[in-house]
């Protein structure tokens, strides 16, 4: 008796080798009105201009492979037209953007998804969601319209803890029309086999800049875990989060700031400055052989929540339609099967997880707490939301926006985002390792179908 | 059964020491890469003494004080105290894994872990010898190899503890 119970408890724990995220969880309406679940259009067709002669066009081969980094060190990784990082992708406000991947060798399948741009949502690039994982052999078009200018990174949904952390990425900045008054340079912070790099290159990396001149330093968190960044030599600002910029920016010299894993920062600085990223890691941009020498990892970070002058939101969050709780914790039970300490999703183990559904023109506000002994940089696709409140208090500085949030543990965030943006969408810790063990819940709009499914022919395992 | 009950004892001991050496290992491994360069931070994934700690403290040892306190009630005629013994195993393990993950969220809790892996060794080795006390009736023989009886001496209970 006990033991068919024990049986029973087991076996409801397993995950079936092949489903639809449609499927699983709970439907979670938000307060708002429910609606049909898995009728109408199919994600597949929410695809980005079909016509038009593309104003970047990039062509990117994956492979599985031995990587030699800028710095001469050899890791078993990936590469992406044979470096790691990828080509840094560059494009301007407006532009039409195609990226044509294939899939040299990786014997998992790989995919590219395009983290904190806005994309359609068959653009996404989230393998068993949005698409198919790429199979050796084959290749995949990515189209779409580069509409905000910003610090953007891309990198593969499939198997994504394993490929992201083995090199499987790449930046893309978006460039607004106006010529920039200063120089720009994009620093991707990855940690390869414990190996903290800037553009692949541990150590100290040299940038020329003229003295006393302006520079934007574009740092991108490719990490699992938050990133503590600072500068030296110089006063600086925080011009852009996420992608969007910051209004009012005040001069900052003592502070140090955090980069949560998977978001962006631009830093303003003036030729000569140092910006540490940690583990040895630094990037000096000023006149050649100049040596800025490195001060000590501030105490104190610049908190978001208060910095920048305030301005009136486009959308009014008070009249919201839906009101979601994402709430992270942990807990021993059963997951597929395997017993262990798991992460939770209101109070429920992967694949019981909450399916948000919302209707496209809605203003929804979703409160994050985290109460799981661990931070989550929490990463909504497809989205960019603006932050109301921590713990309880407001926003005062300039409108935060995310695609990518560090809640430390014992936080609660409040947020907020229009769905503007038809498609089924995951919503997920980027800690990747989390993710893989079920730290995840999707956004579905009404009207929309998942035609992909995770497992299946495809093999398709996003996290 | 008893030899059953004993082995089953003496692996969760065994277990206790092969936990201390492996996370013991697994750090000293850890600051050894720092040395050489490696960082360490929320993107460290740990090393091969970091993984069999893991591995082994929240899969095999329950799995063991599970089996032992089942076979405890089996074993319970011919090894006195054997379910108590083995209830007290099977409860300090579980208080060993719930410290562990409560020392996630605060590390000084972590202290206690270390000192009930002691309290833990202690229990296991006390319940491995109850069936020396049963089987040897206090004659100092292997145990085992005297048939399971009670001898109405008063060794059997003198070794019991209060």
């Amino acid at each position: 008796m006990g033991l068919g119970l024990a049986g029973w408890y087991w076996s409801a724990s397993l995950v079936p080798s092949t489903y639809s995220v449609m499927d699983m969880g709970h439907m979670d309406y938000g307060g708002g009105p429910t609606h049909a679940h898995g009728a109408g259009r199919s994600v597949a067709e929410l695809t980005g201009p079909a016509s038009g002669e593309p104003d970047v066009a990039v062509e990117l081969a994956a492979r599985q492979e031995s990587v030699e980094l800028a710095g001469g060190e050899r890791i078993e990784g990936y590469t992406l037209n044979g470096t790691s990082p990828g080509p840094a992708i560059e494009a301007r406000q407006g532009d039409l953007v195609q990226v044509t991947l294939t899939n040299v060798d990786v014997p998992d399948g790989v995919t590219l998804h395009w983290h904190g741009v806005d994309v359609p949502n068959a653009e996404d690039g989230v393998a068993g969601v949005t698409q198919d994982a790429v199979q050796p052999g084959e290749d995949h078009v990515y189209r779409f319209l580069a509409e905000d200018a910003g610090t953007y990174w891309y990198h593969s949904h499939q198997v994504s803890h394993v490929q992201v952390r083995g090199g499987l990425f790449g930046t893309l900045v978006v460039r607004p029309p106006r010529v920039p008054d200063e120089q720009d340079v994009v620093a991707a912070v990855h940690t390869y086999d414990g190996r903290r790099t800037i553009g692949g290159r541990t150590g100290v990396s040299q940038v020329d800049a003229e003295a006393g001149e302006p520079v934007r330093v574009r740092v991108v968190n490719t990490d699992n875990s938050p990133l503590r960044a600072w500068v030296s030599g110089s006063p600086f600002r925080v011009v852009a989060v996420d992608g969007t910029d910051v209004t009012g920016p005040a001069e900052l010299r003592e502070e140090g700031v955090v980069v949560t894993a998977g978001g962006r920062v631009d830093l303003l600085v003036t030729a000569p400055a140092r910006i540490d990223t940690g583990g040895g890691s630094a990037l000096v941009v000023g006149p050649e052989g100049s040596e800025v020498p490195a001060r000590p990892a501030p105490d104190r970070q610049v908190d978001l929540l208060e910095y920048g002058s305030p301005v009136a939101l486009p959308f009014d969050p008070a009249s919201a339609d839906r009101r979601f709780g994402y709430e992270i914790g942990r807990r021993i039970g059963l997951l597929d099967g395997k017993p262990g300490f798991w992460w939770t999703v209101n109070g429920r183990l992967y694949p019981d997880i909450p399916m948000f559904h919302v209707e496209e023109g809605d203003v929804v506000r979703m409160t994050i707490t985290n109460d799981s002994g661990d931070v989550h940089p929490m990463h909504l696709h497809g989205h960019h939301a603006v932050v109301l409140s921590r713990d309880g208090v407001p926003a005062s500085g300039s409108q935060w926006w995310v695609d990518s949030l560090n809640v430390e543990d014992g936080e609660s965030y409040e947020i907020a985002f229009v769905a503007d943006n038809p498609g089924i969408w995951m919503d997920h810790c980027h800690h990747l390792d989390h993710a893989r063990d079920g730290l995840i819940a999707h956004l579905a709009y009404a009207g929309v179908t998942e035609p992909f499914r995770i497992g299946g022919a495809a093999h398709n395992e996003p996290e | 059964m008893k030899q059953t009950y004993r082995v089953l004892a003496g692996l969760i001991a065994l277990g206790v020491l092969v936990q201390a050496g492996s996370v013991a290992y697994g750090w000293f491994d850890a600051i050894s890469a720092v040395d050489a360069g490696t960082v360490i931070d929320g993107n460290y994934e740990g090393n091969a003494g970091h993984m069999l700690h893991g591995m082994i403290g929240m899969m095999v040892m329950p799995l063991l004080g599970l089996i032992l306190l089942i076979l405890s009630f089996v074993a319970a005629k011919s090894i006195p105290q054997a379910r108590k013994w083995a209830g007290i195993v099977f409860g300090l393990i579980v208080l060993q894994v719930a410290l562990a993950f409560a020392a996630f969220s605060a590390p000084i809790i972590g202290a206690l872990h270390g000192i009930n892996a002691l309290v833990l060794f202690g229990a296991a080795a006390r319940a491995g010898a109850l069936t020396r006390a049963a089987g040897a009736g206090g004659h100092g023989a292997p145990a085992g190899a005297v048939p399971s009886q009670r001898t109405g001496t008063s060794a059997t209970g003198s070794s019991l503890p209060a």
